[in-house]
């Protein structure tokens, strides 16, 4: 005998016009109700176009959420979501091709594949689905309810959501059991629906008439259940099944990181940054209604950490609440312009821009960007600063193009005596070395600059610099929402580079490197660019730098705008290990890195609220019991000396830039 | 040749002023005659003649009223050359005068040569010599650069003086800081304690020798980091940027954060273990010596000198 | 009512200075330049005078070269209504005597009820231009102001005085102060009030229409005050140390004289 079944049996086929009917009413609830409004509110923010390249936004948002890449990126909850995601889609699928069968191929073409062979395996794995998608809800519920992990916040959607999620599934067996009890306790094909059979074991000596009684009305509750659950998802956390495949659809598709230039060039722009909802996105509205709360981005935050007033994700529920508070006005309305004093400034300075909410987020929510705008306002609109020495050091590099306040005409005079070449000089070199301010006017730093030209020499690479007519890459200013200085300050680099032909340049700071890579295309510059750890490791791979190896141990800190905003993770490693060194990784290193407290401006700025992050970071370095901590970052090396000073446990841990490692085997 | 020195009450208590004067005449060869608006009770021990007006009825603080009286005794004198300190009150009046005279002025005078001033120009980190072109100037002198005239015995003449005029300007009294806010910006000796100093306890050292030279202390920022002190003493471009006459870095190596807040220090002495320490860059004297055994000895020798 | 503020722009401190080739003032190689510190704090007072007082105009002038210009905008971008720039590729050698009589010039037709200038400038230091453009416009002046407070004419304000002490000065409009570093805190112009001041009108004059006046002094020599020659190190037995260093601070700095 075929193994098959009946499809509605017992309910018959004159449920299926009343069942499509209230599909439809939930569908249409779910979008003209529920999504229709919020995208009208999604509309409040400005217009930015996300249309390019729609078939990789396409195939990148089906193959993230289908194989839910983003989600099991994190052991435990995500594997979790991640299971119950797929028993959920293989239980839907199985809906969908009974109903495939039943109202599309049976009844116009006469033909059924729900049999045999193939509806054996069907019916098991279903089963198994169902019971795997109940097993993780009870996981869901232990962690939500009982662990209650730190900073995960719960309200009514989660146990509506939950219980509804249960039902479903659990009255869905029940169906099943009840069938099998009626009409297949005879049949081999009870063994392959093994949960089903357990519930029919329990329900078996009822009698027919009162199973096929209690069928129906467990059939239309799952029916019901489940166009409650469909028309739940737009207004409750559930509406992240449908707005985060669509926010990954539209997300930012790179440069990664890579902030918009503001056009100061247009005279009739007369508002800058953000003050209120309206001054954002739409994208960014989309982003904050998208968001799940699930805190990955919270528990990685360098800032929420150590305790300062800022958490990714709080900021995203602020926008989300602002921007749903007067949902019917278009323009700025009374409660969206206290936007700014909503996040508050305290949190709006105390980012790092260190993108380790960004790079976790499985929503791919941008959190970097609108804090940017903030400070945008503030700095643009205000004059505002997150403290008075960060005012004087803007003001500083204003004047002589480095936050120090040293004379500009200086910049250059570290490489004096190793007879280093201006351009202005000689143009007869290989590479330009863009200094940057650290390693042109910070004794320790210049210490690095000093052995990046040497490791150059012993490479033969011919190296000059501009000197003089260097500017701060206007990186720091700009994160602080500086964008006319970081502007001015583009031009006038930019301009150098092209006065003397500049084709290919070397930095060891990875926020000029960045800066200059990435963010100086939007004014005209496409050369060569590169870190001085790639540049190296490149050398080194052509067998142009020779080390020599002797054997060190070291923990290697990955500079957020090397590691999080470029990618690069290997080349430093390369090197340290060709240089002979062991590293002894810290817990949280690679994309886990935990930034140094430096980025965002950070480095000009006071940290006066909560633990130090660079006292943070360095003790991580310490219980690798190495003693060394290698980093290639001048802000980095220079946040963890002062954390290592400040610590007194300099004997214990060296912090030293990789480029002095490298230069003292050559 | 004769100079006109003009002293100066504060609070009731006489100021340097006219023994700075008086050591600047003597320099110069110049006859002294001096003016105070004082107290006849208190008055400076200098040579010559002095104008004297009473404190009491002109005021520590009326600049017109100031200026008629100096206009009488420079009427009365014809001095070629008036004095006085470079300070608020001096400062004030000075241009007043050389205007009402049209005569040269030269603010803070450090040096004499040749006739002409030697002032300080850009942060001190250039010198200017200057001469008047006129019969008559004015000078204002740098504080502490003439040392005090010496005088064994009081003026031997008080030549009072007064005047009717009344001022537009209204005096309307003193006001301390009631907060205690550190004025380190304004402070001539800053004595500033790094980590070298140890530890909390190395501070009172750093302290003391603050102390002695009336100056204040201030701090690198592990120290405040440390919570050794308090953050509005900390030096530094996230502190305060200070140029006093004397900066005195103990046990500070000078990370690029701290150097940028005092370079501009007039003199810089460090004391540290280790004499390549980077603040020797900017250090015209690097002492090289344990903080312990030497800042002891240091105050033990300015107290006793 | 109407306010003048007087900026005037300096070489940053930070600078490497270098000696011109007549030996009277610093060359201009190496420069980065700057609003003189003290006159951003004038500036800021004005700009908050002009904020209380509806309807007033604020005037900001500066002499000399061409790039002078920058100061005025800077000062304009705060909020200034409009400048005046007085050209003169050789202010530097003019006396502050005739650089008030230039000021003073401009303004006497002007009648402004409140002037503004730094305590002094950051390279000359001189610390008069402010007091005698006063007395040249027979206008009362307080200098050396860290506090200030207007109303209708009537003006209090705070001296600063040595060791922390203040004075309480009353004096009535028009009248012109000296403005001392912490008088208000200068703002951060805003990006838009930058673009405007791009626009506001900035009126030229030759330095020749303004100037009367002979000069009272002259700069004689300018050159560098030997110090910091590499520093001196010093090694050995502390009672020495003590010694040597108490001789060198006795000679090379004042702070030991007093007291």
């Amino acid at each position: 005998m075929e193994y098959s079944r009946e499809i509605y049996w017992n309910v018959g086929q004159q449920v299926v016009l009343p069942m499509y009917i209230l599909s439809g009413v939930s569908i249409v609830l779910m979008i003209w109700w529920g999504f229709w409004r919020r995208i009208k509110i999604y509309r409040n923010g400005k217009p930015l176009s996300r249309w390019d390249k729609v078939a990789k936004r396409l195939g990148d948002a089906l193959f993230s959420t289908l194989f839910q890449t983003r989600v099991i990126r994190s052991w435990g909850a995500g594997t979790a979501h991640g299971l119950f995601f797929f028993s959920f889609m293989t239980l839907l699928s199985g809906t969908f091709l009974v109903l495939l069968q039943e109202d599309v191929v049976a009844p116009f073409f006469n033909g059924r594949f729900l049999v045999g062979k193939f509806y054996q395996w069907f019916s098991l794995s279903l089963d198994i689905s169902g019971l795997v998608a109940i097993l993780m809800l009870f996981g869901f519920v232990w962690r939500r309810y009982v662990i209650r992990p730190e900073g995960l916040t719960s309200n009514q959607d989660n146990w509506i959501g939950l219980s509804l999620l249960l039902l479903i599934l659990v009255t869905g067996f029940v169906l099943e059991g009840v069938r099998i009890a009626a009409t297949e306790m005879d049949k081999d094909l009870r063994f392959w629906s093994p949960v089903g059979l357990a519930v029919a074991a329990s329900v078996d000596d009822l009698g027919e008439k009162a199973l096929r009684n209690v069928h129906m009305v467990i059939w239309w509750t799952h029916l019901v259940l489940v166009m409650g659950f469909i028309a739940f998802i737009p207004f409750s956390r559930l509406r992240h099944l449908i707005l985060i495949p669509v926010n990954v659809f539209f997300r930012d598709i790179g440069p990664t990181g890579k902030l918009v230039s503001l056009d100061l060039t247009d005279e009739s722009i007369e508002t800058f940054g953000a003050e209120s909802l309206s001054d954002l996105s739409w994208k960014d509205i989309l982003d904050s209604d998208a968001c799940v709360s699930c805190k990955r981005c919270q528990d990685r935050c360098p800032a929420y950490a150590t305790e300062k007033p800022l958490s990714p994700m709080q900021l995203m529920n602020q926008l989300q609440a602002l921007a749903f508070a007067a949902p019917n006005k278009g323009s700025k309305t009374e409660s969206d312009t206290g936007m700014i004093e909503a996040v508050s400034r305290d949190a709006i300075w105390a980012c790092t821009t260190c993108r380790a909410c960004e790079s976790t987020c499985p929503a791919t929510i941008a959190h970097v960007g609108k804090i940017v705008e903030m400070r945008r306002h503030l700095v643009l609109m205000e004059g505002a600063f997150p403290g008075p020495e960060v005012m004087a050091a803007v003001n500083q590099v204003e004047i002589n193009g480095n936050p120090f306040g040293l004379g500009y005409a200086d910049r250059g005079g570290w490489a004096k005596e190793l007879g280093v070449p201006t351009l202005s000089e000689s143009t007869n070199v290989d590479v330009m070395y863009f200094a940057g301010c650290y390693a042109s006017y910070d004794k320790r730093n210049i210490q690095v600059a000093r052995n990046l030209i040497k490791l150059c020499r012993a490479a033969g690479v011919r190296v000059g610099i501009l000197g003089s007519e260097e500017k701060c890459c206007g990186e720091p200013v700009r994160k602080l929402g500086n964008e006319y200085l970081y502007q001015t300050l583009a031009e006038e680099n930019i301009s150098a580079f092209k006065r003397y032909g500049v084709k290919h340049i070397v930095t060891n700071c990875p926020h000029c490197f960045n800066t200059l890579s990435k963010e100086y295309r939007d004014f005209g510059l496409h050369i060569t660019v590169e870190h001085a750890t790639t540049f190296f490791a490149g050398l080194l791979a052509e067998g142009k730098l020779q080390l020599k190896q002797q054997a060190f141990e070291c923990t290697y800190h990955d500079s957020c705008y090397l590691g999080r905003h470029n990618g690069i993770y290997m080349a430093p490693r390369a090197l340290l290990n060709a240089a002979g060194g062991t590293i002894v990784e810290m817990e949280k290193n690679g994309m886990e890195g935990v930034c140094c407290g430096g980025g965002g401006g950070r480095i000009l700025a006071e940290e006066t609220l909560g633990e130090r992050m660079n006292t943070r970071r360095v003790n991580m370095a310490m219980h690798t019991g190495a003693p060394l901590l290698a980093s290639s970052c001048p802000f980095c090396l220079t946040m963890f000396e002062d954390a290592a000073r400040a610590q007194d446990i300099e004997e214990n841990i060296i912090p030293k830039d990789m480029l002095e490692i490298l230069a003292e085997r050559l | 040749m004769k100079a006109l020195i003009v002293g100066e009450t504060r609070q009731g208590e006489l100021l340097n002023a006219s023994q700075e004067g008086a050591a600047f005449a003597e320099i110069i060869g110049a006859e002294p005659v001096h003016f105070l608006v004082g107290d006849k009770e208190n008055l400076p021990w200098v040579r010559g003649p002095i104008y004297l007006a009473d404190v009491s009825k002109y005021g520590e603080y009326s600049p017109n009223v100031h200026l008629s009286l100096l206009l009488e005794v420079v009427r009365r004198e014809a001095p070629e050359v008036i004095v006085f300190s470079h300070s608020s009150y001096g400062w004030d009046l000075a241009p007043r005068l050389s205007l009402q005279l049209k005569a040269g002025q030269i603010s803070e005078v450090v040096d004499v040569r040749d006739g002409a001033f030697v002032v300080p120009a850009c942060n001190a980190k250039l010198r200017r010599t200057i001469r008047p072109l006129g019969d008559i100037s004015v000078v204002t002198l740098q504080a502490g650069a003439f040392g005090p005239f010496q005088a064994s015995e009081g003026t031997t003449t008080v030549i009072d003086v007064g005047t009717d005029n009344t001022d537009t300007i209204t005096f309307s009294g003193y006001e301390k800081d009631a907060t205690g806010d550190v004025a380190l910006d304004k402070a001539e000796v800053i004595v500033s304690a790094g980590r070298g100093v140890g530890e909390a306890d190395g501070l009172t050292l750093i302290k003391a020798l603050a102390a002695v030279f009336h100056g204040e202390y201030g701090a690198s920022r592990p120290i405040v980091d440390a919570g050794w002190t308090q953050p509005n003493r900390q030096i530094g471009v996230t502190g305060q940027v200070v140029s006093p006459k004397l900066y005195m870095a103990c046990g500070i190596s000078g990370a690029i954060q701290h150097l940028m807040g005092m370079k501009n220090s007039d003199f810089v002495v460090a004391i540290n273990t280790d004499k390549d320490a980077p603040i020797s860059d900017v250090a015209d004297v690097m002492v090289v010596a344990d903080l312990k055994q030497f800042v002891p000895v240091l105050i033990e020798k300015i107290q006793g000198r | 009512m109407k306010i003048l503020v007087c900026v005037k722009q300096v070489p940053d401190m930070a600078s490497k200075f270098t000696i011109n080739a007549d030996g009277n003032w610093y060359g201009e190689q190496g420069l980065a330049w700057r609003m003189n510190e003290y006159d951003e704090f004038a500036v800021e007072q004005a700009v908050r005078l002009w904020e209380q007082e509806v309807g007033a105009e604020l005037v900001v002038i500066s002499i000399g070269p061409a790039r002078c210009r920058e100061a005025i905008k800077k000062a304009l971008a705060m909020g200034a209504d409009r400048g005046v720039h007085v050209e003169d590729e050789n202010c530097f050698k003019k006396d502050p005597y005739q650089i008030a009589g230039i000021l003073a010039e401009y303004a006497k037709g002007e009648h402004f009820d409140l002037i503004f200038t730094g305590m002094q400038s950051q390279d000359r230091g001189s610390g008069q231009v402010g007091v005698l453009l006063a007395g040249m416009l027979g206008l009362d002046v307080v200098t050396t102001i860290i506090g200030f407070a207007y109303q209708d004419g009537k003006i209090r304000v705070k001296r600063e005085l040595e060791g922390g002490l203040k004075a309480v000065v009353e004096v009535s409009s028009p009248a012109l102060l000296t403005c001392q570093l912490g008088l208000a805190q200068p703002r951060y112009p805003t990006l838009p009030n930058i673009m405007k001041a791009k626009k506001k009108e900035l009126t030229l004059i030759s330095v020749d229409d303004l100037q009367q006046l002979p000069s009272l002094s002259q700069t004689a020599l300018v050159e560098f005050p030997q110090r910091r020659k590499g520093g001196l190190v010093l090694e050995g037995d502390v009672n020495d140390l003590a010694d040597e260093l108490v001789a060198i601070l006795k000679e090379k700095t004042t702070v030991l004289a007093r007291k």
